[in-house]
């Protein structure tokens, strides 16, 4: 009875969902192009299931769909937002152990094959790298996303059941994500690195390698009348300058999420009013990482006093010129529903008084033997890319101001992250870009014992059984309790002592219509709804 | 003649065979590898996955049969395949070849044009108003770098005009108006900064020249400025001219980084630190080797020019 209602209100949900995604049909418009901005070339291709970057999620979006997204109209994700794609209606069955997806019937990929509950077996058996898995990923980023599959089953052509061991109501959520398409059974996963076959509202036309990725109207997307598009131009643009002025110009119709800094719109919005300036938040955090498995930071009071000696307002101010918020490890509120409330906030370290917190990292470093005789020396790397040298200076000043002496060290893109796998660091100043505002996304990559982007090397058992807790937890409130107390201790802990997330003022052009962006620059580059008003 | 291009060649394959093995050396001698690179993309790191990659690259072999299995495909006009896209390098490379020769020409069509006339007024009229202001516009272009010239270009452009030079690539076909806007900012940017310098070769050049018994003689004959100038000392001041011509012209096939970044010109130079920053070896060996063979080409030329402009140069028989 209790399943069948869920179904029902799945379905009312989906219905509504059409509704909107087919919406008021009257005001749009259909036809014309946009040029949209990207920063780089796609490093994966189309593959996202291959790939962490939103310069891959971005462009390979409109290709591609999910079995569910979020709301494209609704800024703030959550599972109130998600909206069924080429799943009709889904339904947790047995006491959430079991996630049935009602496929949409009638959808065709963009090589006329037919899409079946197959395919969405097939993406996900890859995905997880289960034992049978018809192919294997050259890189496998969101595996452990799917870690708590037992079998994904395809008893008709348009029904999939995800088994699973036990309780986990984040893993919707996770579909959801933009990470999370669903790739054509009958297509090698690696050919995705150079070609797009999906059932997306568009379809590739030509990725000219460095240049741009050119798509065109899909004619038989399943949605009624979307897209109102004729195409798409995703146009690279290497020179931040040069992307800025194209935007200026009218070369560009729409920016990059998470490109567009607070001091760049208003140099925009001077030039050009009409523009429109939408803050939202990034889901990227500027946090620190101490490598806990190696002296000074394998002590706890160590790391904690780095947590202390932050002024976390003050490097808002002063590095992003007031265009970050302040919190923890997940997405603060308004822009995510799991953050800590202001009162939580202000009990963590780096959060209060800025001379008291100094005082507190002080006499913590005192205790363990550290001091004005004494200064603890250490080496602060950092990503060779002005946003992360940036936090970093400012990092290194506050330190100094308690007693620990940091001397920068760039580390190459290409080498940063297998630089931080390996623990091959003392301390650093990171950015952690969240795929999707879910716990358990967050907490099993990030902060849990082995994870390869557990950058820190922390391993709390104690804390790994809250983690456990609050991902079979199913009722919303008691979950969000949970979550809020893991987080408190983990900047407690100074596991990864997060600063600030970013915001991005996402801009377009006016006559850029139905382009809503999203609290997370990863979930909202479908583009089916977007239209041109001239 | 022919046995001095002969030889010339020869040294010529030579020095790309030394520069195959140059590149590829330091090419794996720089820390990191393409998979370390996708695995930053990545975020992470996964040994196994490291492992396997390698292996299906062709990483894990010794270093002398990866630079053998380099040369084979070299000599049987096959790239390899591009390990950042995983398509046939060739198809990577092939359309960037033309973008970046011509604004390299078109660099140093503007800098001849700017460098070779003002030179000689300058030398002409040594130590006028005329000569400073001239000095003063060359000592500037040195000293600005093109890129700086080129962002100030785009800068003051949308500032002024709202207007930038198109930021995707227009083929001469399509719209050759367009296209020469597209390209012509650029090279202005580029060749001012060659047109100092040839500048300054050409006056001084001139100035040895002006001073030569037959240009006395020309003048004592009743031979007007115009020819005395234009045609005896101008063509026996021009060999070093075109020397810094040629060696400017070998620099910017390999030299056009930023402007093409700048003005984002989907040409080889740009490409080439995209290629290497994701340790992409089959697009920097082939495209390092490619400007090589420019640079060796466009010194051979030049040499052959000493002849046709200085008939007192003749090359061993």
């Amino acid at each position: 009875m209790r399943t069948s209602r869920r179904v029902a209100g799945a379905a009312a949900l989906a219905a509504v969902a059409l509704v909107l995604l087919a919406g008021p049909a009257l005001a749009q418009k259909s036809g014309g192009v946009i040029n949209v901005m990207l920063r780089e070339d796609l490093s994966q291709g189309f593959a996202i299931h291959e790939s962490p970057t939103i310069s891959v999620v971005w462009p390979a979006s409109p290709c591609l769909n999910n079995l569910v997204f979020f709301d494209p109209a609704k800024p703030v994700e959550s599972l109130d937002t998600i909206v069924g794609e080429l799943a009709e209606k889904w339904s947790w069955q047995d006491g959430y152990r079991n996630l049935v997806f009602f496929l949409r019937k009638g959808v065709k990929w963009h090589d006329g094959q037919p899409f079946t509950s197959k395919d969405v077996k097939h993406t996900f058996d890859v995905v997880r790298a289960a034992p049978d898995a018809p192919a294997k990923l050259r890189l496998n980023p969101r595996k452990d996303w799917y870690a708590n599959i037992e079998a994904i089953e395809a008893p008709d052509p348009h029904t999939v059941v995800f088994r699973l061991k036990r309780p986990q109501p984040s893993l919707l959520l996770m579909l959801a994500s933009g990470y999370s398409p669903v790739y054509a059974a009958h297509v090698n996963p690696a050919d995705y690195r150079a070609k797009c076959v999906g059932t997306g509202p568009f379809k590739l036309k030509e990725w000219k390698k460095g240049e741009y990725v050119e798509y065109v109207k899909n004619p038989d997307y399943f949605v009624p009348g979307r897209p109102y598009l004729d195409g798409l131009k995703y146009i690279m643009i290497v020179e931040r300058g040069t992307r800025t002025a194209a935007l200026q110009s009218g070369q560009l119709d729409v920016a990059m999420p998470g490109e567009t800094s607070k001091a760049a719109a208003e140099q925009l919005k001077n030039a050009v009013p009409q523009l429109v300036v939408t803050p939202v938040a990034t889901s990227v955090t500027d946090n620190i990482i101490m490598n806990a498995k190696k002296p000074p930071f394998d002590n706890p009071k160590v790391r904690l006093a780095v947590s202390y000696a932050i002024d976390r307002r003050a490097l808002i101010a002063a590095v992003h010129q007031g265009a970050g918020v302040p919190g923890a490890a997940m997405m603060p509120r308004p822009y995510g529903v799991w953050g800590l409330a202001e009162k939580d906030l202000a009990t963590l370290p780096g959060y209060g008084k800025p001379a008291d917190m100094k005082a507190r990292a002080k006499k913590l470093l005192a205790e363990v033997g550290y001091g004005p005789d004494k200064p603890l020396r250490v080496e602060m790397a950092t990503r060779a890319i002005a946003i992360y040298v940036d936090m970093a200076s400012f990092v290194i000043n506050e330190l100094k101001q308690v007693g620990i002496e940091a001397t920068l060290k760039q580390v190459e893109t290409a080498q940063w992250h297998p630089m931080a796998t390996r623990g091959d660091y003392q301390i650093g100043a990171n950015l952690t870009g969240l795929g999707v505002d879910d716990p358990d996304a967050n907490f099993y990559e990030n902060y849990a014992c082995g994870s390869p982007r557990n950058y820190s090397l922390y391993c709390n058992e104690h804390v790994m059984k809250l983690f456990e807790q609050q991902s079979v937890e199913l009722d919303p409130k008691k979950r969000l309790t949970m979550v809020v107390n893991i987080q408190k201790k983990l900047e407690e802990d100074a596991a990864r002592p997060i600063l600030d997330m970013r915001l991005d003022y996402f801009t377009h052009w006016p006559h850029v219509k139905g382009l809503v962006p999203h609290h997370n620059i990863y979930n909202f580059g479908r583009m089916q709804n977007v239209w041109r008003d001239r | 003649m022919k046995t001095y291009i002969a030889h010339r060649l020869g040294i010529g394959v030579l020095t790309l065979f030394g520069m195959s093995i140059v590149i590829f050396l330091l090419l794996r001698l720089a820390p990191g590898d393409i998979v370390e690179a996708l695995f930053s993309a990545g975020g992470y790191v996964n040994p196994e996955e490291r492992v396997a990659i390698l292996r299906e690259l062709g990483l894990d072999k010794p270093l002398p049969a990866q630079y053998a299995e380099w040369m084979g495909q070299v000599f049987r006009g096959d790239l390899g395949k591009s390990y950042r896209y995983d398509v046939p390098a060739w198809e990577v490379i092939r359309p960037l070849v033309p973008v970046t020769l011509e604004l390299a020409i078109l660099s140093m069509v503007v800098a001849v044009a700017l460098g070779v006339p003002t030179g000689v007024v300058s030398a002409v009229r040594q130590d006028t108003g005329l000569d400073y202001a001239l000095r003063v516009v060359s000592l500037a272009g040195l000293s600005m770098p093109s890129f700086w010239l080129g962002m100030v270009i785009i800068l003051g452009l949308v500032a002024w005009l709202g207007w930038i030079p198109p930021v995707t690539y227009v083929s001469p076909w399509e719209n050759f108006w367009l296209h020469l806007v597209q390209f012509m900012l650029p090279a202005l940017a580029v060749g001012y900064r060659s047109s100092a310098l040839i500048m300054r070769i050409t006056r001084s050049s001139v100035l040895e020249v002006l001073r030569e018994d037959y240009v006395r003689t020309a003048r004592a004959k009743g031979q007007t400025d115009r020819v005395v100038i234009w045609r005896h000392a101008l063509k026996n001041a021009i060999l070093p001219v075109i020397t810094v011509i040629g060696i400017e012209f070998a620099f910017l096939i390999g030299g056009l980084v930023v402007t093409e970044t700048v003005f984002n010109l989907p040409g080889v130079a740009r490409f080439l630190v995209q290629a290497i920053l994701w340790r992409d070896f089959p697009i920097v060996q082939n495209l390092v080797l490619f400007t090589a063979v420019i640079v060796i080409s466009v010194n051979l030329a030049v040499d052959m020019l000493y002849g046709v402009l200085d008939p007192r140069v003749r090359y061993g028989s």
